[in-house]
Formats: structure tokens, sequence, C-alpha cells
């Protein structure tokens, strides 16, 4: 635009816009020099020594470098994008002021008059109102007087509903001192009754719902209680606080204990139901066995947990769990060799590779056992090799496990023959040869028997 | 105060003033301000009118206010300039009493002088907010008010809490507010811009008691404070040695009060200077290890404070009547729900807060008492100076606000409703 009317040399209205030159001269009219007639060279002079000579203000060339150039001087920059508006100090009024009080602000001149802008935070809680009949119907109480109920509301409006603070300035002189929670609960009754019986509902306790009204319900007794509570645990003493630190630390400890034997008991399982599957296959009575297998993890447990009190209780236990003994999920699980990698080309080798499951120590007892049975340990991977080498490792994982768990229930078969002698002195008690001399030969005898600790019923009745 | 898009922010200004009255000082400015524009000592030289000036009186200076009356024929000194000149007769009082205002005419010399001298814009234009002590009697607020609008025509007036802008000032509505005064220290709790009256308590151990603490010290150590005011000359003697100097001939008659008063802010300078809070209670050993501080003693003695530094600030930590156990029994004194927020804000202020070291021990000290439930959080601003005018600036904030704007007692509300709606209004 500014360049059309430049064009057409139409005088351009005061620049509200802004330029550089605005920016940097202010207001400044642009002093215009008139130049003299120019002097013209006289004929046969250098145009270099004319220049020397005049230039355009026709003043004489400097005898010293001046640094007088724009460039140089500070220029004072007028900083804002617009050009200024006049500020007044004028008179307003506030409309959240009930007196029409004129105070003085600063203005801008160009703003037109509109409302104070800040009346708009002006915002107060309702609070339900009622006539004298009204309280003599509906609010009457024999805690309350009208007086004080009166005096209630009043500080309701003032404060706007915080109990806190209203309580802190309730009139103790006239009144009896009351807690927040009988104020509130007060209130909010008062706030209820109303609600019933007059029409307009109070934004803050009545909220509609599907257009029924539903009114607040203030549970001052839970109320009294909550806060009872957070007295006491705000006012506990150093000593019980530690006394509660020190309580904590140990319900942990018991927790993390439970937790450990818990896991114990579910890798027996575990190890149990994966023999019990291995066997299953080779045993032709397989359904005999099962019952005895599957069982002595449980008790085993039990008697871990309540071994000298309820003995008998462990009977019923057993024979209950007796029922479900078909239901134990078995699986074979003695080493799992990952399938063979679809894509590529692999050695077979990597097929005998045990996987990254199988730790240290049971890689070391696989490989003595094999050297036992005189076995490479690294044999040539034909496919029949890699399948039963395999298949021979796999079982051979089981075995130990089977031989540690074997270790473990015999050591806790000890020990509850040491605790029963311990309370019943005189007694001694004697273990069935069926149970009790497996570390003679263990092979000799089917996996399901060397397990049958004390499992089974008749073993239990006719040791205790 | 309204941006481009019609969004609101900012405050706007009304030209309000703000008097913040205490016992060591008054502080007035203009609201929006960052800081009060004088720090008045809270005390009045009160003198004959009929002595002759002196020298360098006859200077004329701006700061004598001559508005006593022909009958009583008195003359009063207001601020520094006037009132640290030795004058036969003059008499140091004050008008405050127990945290409030109590010598009315007095304190309308310091309303004169703050107008014309301090201000030097008539009454009627200016709004004033007044803060005060939570425990202000209902006669006094009332009096102030009927002083504001009846003899200085304000257009408006308001009262509010000292407490209650010293929160504001840290940004906080809710808080637990330590004041650490000259004549008293107390914690109020404020929720939700409310002083909680009931539970606020308070002690007599204050920046005063701390300077009485240091003119005994410095009488045990045979430490002689020497009026500034009557010193002509001294020499530069070495540490410890006895100190020499020459002494001026003052006037004849200068009053008991006048020259309490000088000495008095000496030890006050002495205590500013070396005073120093251990940050846990004081022993021996540890205060020992802190390297010494200089002072030199109008008189010209000089010595290093070493351990003595500390001792003199254990007694502002004593056992119940120091800043913690305050805290504790104002936040003990709340409702339980409201005392987690209170424990999360605890605000110190007051120049009693500004001493090295004050608000580290108070912090520490509380971190031990407060229930382990709750997150303590100490907050002061960290210039001292805010610090000690935490209230001024609370009200000079709060006066700015726009929405503040309509809750002014106007003159016609005044008129119209009189002194006796103050309790309502100004809560
Ligand atoms: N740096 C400092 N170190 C120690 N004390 C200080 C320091 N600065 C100020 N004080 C003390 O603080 C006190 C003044 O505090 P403040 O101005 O908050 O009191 P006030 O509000 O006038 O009095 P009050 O609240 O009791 O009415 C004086 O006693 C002064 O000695
Ligand atoms: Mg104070």
């Amino acid at each position: 635009m500014a360049d059309i009317l430049d064009i057409l040399d139409i005088e351009q209205p005061g620049a509200s816009e802004i330029t550089r030159d605005s920016i940097i001269h202010g207001d400044k009219v642009k002093k215009k020099y008139v130049t003299a007639k120019a002097v013209r060279r006289p004929e046969g002079m250098h145009r270099e020594v004319f220049a020397l000579l005049y230039n355009d203000n026709k003043d004489l060339p400097p005898l010293l470098p001046t640094d007088t150039g724009k460039a140089y001087k500070q220029t004072k920059a007028k900083l804002g994008m617009r050009k200024v508006r006049k500020w007044v100090w004028a008179p307003f009024t506030n409309p959240a002021r009930k007196d029409n009080a004129v105070f003085y602000h600063w203005k801008r001149a160009s703003d037109e008059a509109k409302e104070y802008p800040f009346a708009q935070f002006n915002k107060q809680v309702s609070i339900p109102s009622y006539s004298e009949s009204e309280y003599n119907q509906y609010l009457k109480s024999e805690d309350w007087s009208q007086a004080e109920t009166d005096h209630l509301m009043d500080l309701c409006q003032r404060f706007d509903l915080r109990f806190i603070v209203i309580h802190d300035r309730w009139d103790k002189a006239a009144f009896r001192d009351r807690s927040v929670e009988d104020l509130k609960e007060r209130y909010y009754n008062i706030c209820s009754i109303l609600s019933k019986v007059k029409t307009n509902p109070w934004s803050n306790t009545v909220t509609m719902v599907n257009g029924e009204k539903r009114v607040y319900h203030y549970d001052a007794e839970h109320e009294r209680k909550r806060k009872e509570q957070l007295k006491r645990l705000f006012d506990r003493t150093q000593e019980q606080i530690d006394e509660e630190q020190m309580l904590l630390a140990e319900l942990k400890k018991i927790e993390a204990r439970k937790r450990e034997r818990e896991r114990k008991t579910q890798d027996l399982q575990k190890l149990i139901s994966r023999a019990d599957s291995g066997n299953s296959v080779a045993n032709t009575q397989a359904n005999v066995t099962n019952e005895g297998v599957t069982m002595p993890s449980n008790t085993v447990s039990n008697i871990v947990r309540r071994h000298d009190r309820k003995l008998h209780k462990k009977k019923l236990t057993t024979q209950q769990r007796l029922v479900r003994v078909e239901t134990v999920s078995v699986e074979w699980s003695g080493i799992k060799f990952p399938e063979a990698r679809g894509t590529g080309v692999w050695l077979r080798s990597q097929r005998m590779k045990l996987p990254p499951g199988v730790g240290q120590r049971k890689t070391k007892a696989i490989e003595q056992e094999l050297r036992l049975m005189n076995i490479d340990i690294a044999p040539t991977p034909t496919e029949a090799i890699c399948k039963h080498f395999n298949e021979l490792r796999s079982d051979l994982a089981l075995a130990l496990d089977l031989k540690n768990a074997l270790a473990s229930c015999e050591f806790e078969l000890q020990a509850l023959r040491h605790q029963y002698e311990a309370l019943n002195p005189g007694k001694t008690l004697s273990i069935p040869p069926s149970i009790c001399n497996l570390n003679v030969d263990g092979e000799a005898k089917p996996i399901g028997e060397i397990i049958d600790v004390v499992g089974s019923p008749t073993a239990l009745n006719t040791t205790i | 105060m309204s941006g481009p898009n019609g969004m609101l922010y900012g405050g706007d200004e009304i030209g309000a003033l703000v008097f913040d009255p205490g016992h060591h000082s008054l502080r007035v400015g203009y609201a929006q301000e960052d800081t009060p524009k004088a720090d008045i000592p809270a005390v009045i030289g009160v003198g004959p009118a009929t002595h002759i000036p002196d020298a360098e009186e006859k200077v004329p200076d701006g700061n004598v206010t001559q508005t006593a009356t022909k009958k009583d024929e008195l003359r009063y000194y207001i601020d520094v300039t006037e009132l640290h000149v030795p004058r036969p007769g003059m008499e140091v009082q004050t008008y405050m009493k127990d945290g409030q205002i109590d010598n009315w005419d007095l304190f309308e010399k310091m309303l004169d002088y703050c107008y014309s001298k301090v201000i030097r814009s008539p009454s009627e234009h200016h709004p004033a907010l007044f803060t005060e002590a939570v425990w202000t009697t209902r006669p006094a607020r009332e009096k102030l008010a009927e002083l504001l609008f009846e003899k200085y025509q304000a257009p408006a007036f308001f009262l509010v809490k000292n407490a209650v802008l010293a929160a504001f000032a840290n940004g906080k509505s809710t808080a637990l507010v330590v004041d650490a005064g000259a004549s008293q220290t107390s914690a109020v709790p404020v929720i939700d811009g409310y002083a909680l009256v009931s539970a606020a308590v308070r002690s007599q151990i204050g920046g005063d008691h701390l300077v009485t603490q240091a003119k005994n010290m410095l009488n045990n150590m045979h430490i002689q404070m020497v009026p500034i005011y009557s010193i002509q000359s001294k020499e530069v003697i070495r540490e410890r040695e006895r100190a020499r100097y020459t002494l001026k001939t003052l006037p004849a008659g200068l009053t008991q009060s006048w020259q309490q008063y000088m000495l008095k802010r000496q030890y006050e300078d002495f205590v500013h200077c070396v005073a120093q809070v251990s940050e846990v209670a004081y022993d021996d050993r540890t205060a020992a290890s802190v390297p010494g501080l200089h002072y030199e003693f109008p008189g010209g003695y000089h010595q290093d404070f070493g351990p003595e530094r500390f001792k003199l600030t254990e007694c502002l930590f004593e056992q119940s009547l120091g800043a913690p156990h305050l805290v504790c029994a104002a936040a003990g004194a709340c409702d339980a729900d409201a005392r987690a927020a209170l424990w999360g804000a605890v605000v110190a202020c007051g120049g009693g807060a500004c001493a090295a070291g004050w608000l580290e021990r108070l912090a520490k000290e509380l971190a031990g008492r407060a229930p382990s439930a709750h997150r303590l959080k100490t907050h002061a601003p960290p210039a001292p100076n805010e610090r000690r005018f935490a209230a001024w600036i609370g009200g000079s904030i709060l006066a700015s606000i726009g929405s503040f704007q309509q809750m002014w007692i106007s003159s016609q509300e005044y008129d119209e409703g009189g002194k006796g709606q103050l309790e309502r209004k100004c809560p």
C-alpha cells in the first residue's frame, strides 16, 4: 500500500505503521537541506580536484578524518511496535461494590468506558435463608437455639463455608463451643430440610440428577471418628512411632518368610509332578503311584508349618486332598531344548547345546554323571545321537532334582522325628522301612515310592 | 490489566497506601511497589518548642513537623535525622503498646509526618490499607478507622492481619506464619487468607529481648558502650586495647529516655552485626570452631567475638518460648484437617528472622518436632529486607489486586454504617 501511495505521491496519514526510521528517529521531522545551486565544474578541471573543492554542502573538505556519520551515533531506539497511547488517571466504579464508591486508576484514554473487569471475579457462595416462621416450622432443634443457628448461617455467608475459619470465629462468649463437625452437621441438616420444603435449591448442596433432587448428606459420626483417628495419628509419641516401625518391619520379615516357604512348596510340587509324568509313561500302575506321588508336597509344607500342634488336622487335609489327585496336571520338563531354528544354515551340534536356563551347577552335575556313565560329553552329533543324547541329559537333570528333593525330604523326616521325640519323651518314632531306607539304594525303588514320604494316609496312621 | 484477547492479568493500582505499624518501626509506601517508601522508627521525640535551634538545625530541612498547637508548645521529632540529634528536654515516646497502637495523639503526629514528608500528597487522595497484629482489640481497630476517615478523609480504608499479608507475600493463602518481631514472636495459622485467631500463639521473646541480652553480655564482658553522639574524636588502637577518645560537650538536659533509646540503637547494631544462630543447640566445642567476627564499638574499642555470637541467640530458641515451640503449639491448636497444609507451608517473617542462621535453626528444630506424618516445608524470602517487610509487601500486593478493590470500606460506607461494620468487613 505504502508503495502505491508513494508512487502516486499521496500524502500518508500519520504513520501508525512502523519503519526502521520511525523507531530510530521517533517523530522528528527529517530536516531537508536546501542545497545551493550546483556549481559548475570549470572547463579543464579534473573531476577529482573539483570534488575535493566543492562538495554538496559547499564546505571545505575536512582536514582530519571525522566520525560524524550516522552510523556511529548512539541511536535512541523507540521501543514498542506502536505509537504510544495516552494514559489517564480516571475515576471508575466497581459493580461488585454495593456503595458505588468512586476510585481512581490509570486507564488508556482510548479505552472505552466499560464495566470494571475485575468485577467478574466477585463470586459468592449461596447460603440458604429462612424466615422466622420457617424456622419454627421446620428447623427447630433441641440442641440449637435460633440465635445460634442465625449466627452459624451468618458466619457461613461471611467465610464462604470455610468451616475451620467459622469454627475459629465462633462466638464462644455467647454460645457454647462446638466442634467443626457439629457446625457442619447443623448446616447441612438445614440445607437438606430447606431443600425439601423450598423450591430454590442452593447450588452447593443440592444437585439435580435425572430431574431428581439429590441433597448432600453429611455423615457427622463418620467425620468425628475420622478426625479422632487423625488426631491420634498426629499425637503419637516418638516411642509409639518407633514401635510401629519395628512392628511393620517384623511383619515384612514374616511375610517374606512365608513367601519363601510357599515358593519352596511350589518347586517341590512341580518337581514331583514332573517325575510323575515321566513315570507314568513307564509305569504300568500309574494310578496307584499317582496317589502317593502328588500328595506329599502338600503335606510336607503342612508339616513344616504346624508340625507339633495339629497332627490330626494334617491327616484330615491329606484325606481331603486325596480326592483331587487326578486333577493335578502333569507336565514333562527335564530340560527343554529349543526347537530347531527355522532359517539359515546351522550346525547340528547347536541342538545339543544346553539352553541358557540350565544353571552352571546343573551343567557340571550332568557332565559328571555322563562321565560316570562313560559317555562322551560332546558326541558326534548325528541326528539320532542328538536326539538320544538330549533325552538322556534331560532325564539326568530330572533325576538330579529328584535326588535333591529326596534328600531334603529325608532331612525333614529326620527333623520331624527328632521333634516328635523331643515332645514325647520316652517314645521313639519308628519310621517304616518303606520310606526311610532311601539312602541305602535309591535306584532300586520306583520313584513314586521314593517320594511317598509321609503322604499316604496309611503311612501316617501307622506311624502316629 | 487486560490483555489483547480479553484475558485479565496483573493488578489494578488505585493509588493506595500501605501502612505497617510495628514496635520497631512503621513501614509506609505505595501499593504495587516492592519496598516501602519509608521505614520510620516507631518512636517520636517530644520536646519543648521553645529551645533555641542550634547551628545544624538552621539549615532548612523538611523533616521537622511543626504541628504542635500553640498552647502546649510541643514539638515532635520524627525519623532518624531529627530524632538522633541531641536536644535538651526531648523525651522519646512510643505510640505502640502490646502489639497495637495505643497513644493516638502521637500516632497522629506520625501519620501527619507520613503524608506530608513521605507521601507528599494529601491523604484524601489515597485509600489506606493498614496491617494489624492478630490480637488487636476491637476499640483499637475502630479508633484507627475513625482516625483515617474523620481526620484524614481517606477515600477508603482496610485492615488486614499482618500474618495473612506475610503469607501472601510468600505466595501462600494457607500458611503457618512465624513472625519474629521486636516486641514479640508469634505463630499464626492462616487458612485461605483468614487468620485463625484462637489458634495463634505468641511469646514476649523478640528482637528487644535479644538486645537486652546483648547489653547484659557486654556488661559482663566489661565492654563499655559509649554513646556515639558524645564522641568528639577517637584514636586508632590495637585489638582489645583500652579505648582512647575525647568527649564532646553536649547540651545539658538530655533526657534519660532519649539516651536509652540511642544506646538501644547501638546495641541493636551490635546484635545485627555479630549475633548468629547456631544450627543445632549451642555447644561449646562447635561454637569455638567457628572463626570469630570482628566488631568495633563506637568508642573505638574492638575485638573478635567467637562463641559469644552463638550463645547470645540461644535465648530465642528457648524450650517453651522460642519460635519452634510456638509453631508446634499453633499447629496443634488447629483442626486436624488443616494441619497437613500448615506444616507444608511454614512461613518465616519479621526482623528477627533476618538474623544469620535463624531460619536454618527453625527448620531443623521443626523437623525434629513436627509429626512425622506431615511433610514439613519452611519458606522465607531470601533477601533480609523482604523478610522484614513481608507484611508490608503482602499489603502492597493485596491492595493492587483488581479483585481486591471491592473489599475496601469506602468513606460512603463508613458514613452510612459507622465503625461497627469493621468487624464484618475486615475479618
Ligand atoms: N539482621 C538482623 N539480625 C537480628 N535481628 C534483627 C536483624 N534485623 C532486624 N532485627 C531485629 O528485628 C526487630 C524488628 O523486626 P520487625 O521490623 O519485624 O519488628 P516490628 O514489626 O516493628 O515489631 P513488632 O512485630 O514486635 O510489632 C528488631 O528488634 C531488630 O533488632
Ligand atoms: Mg511486626
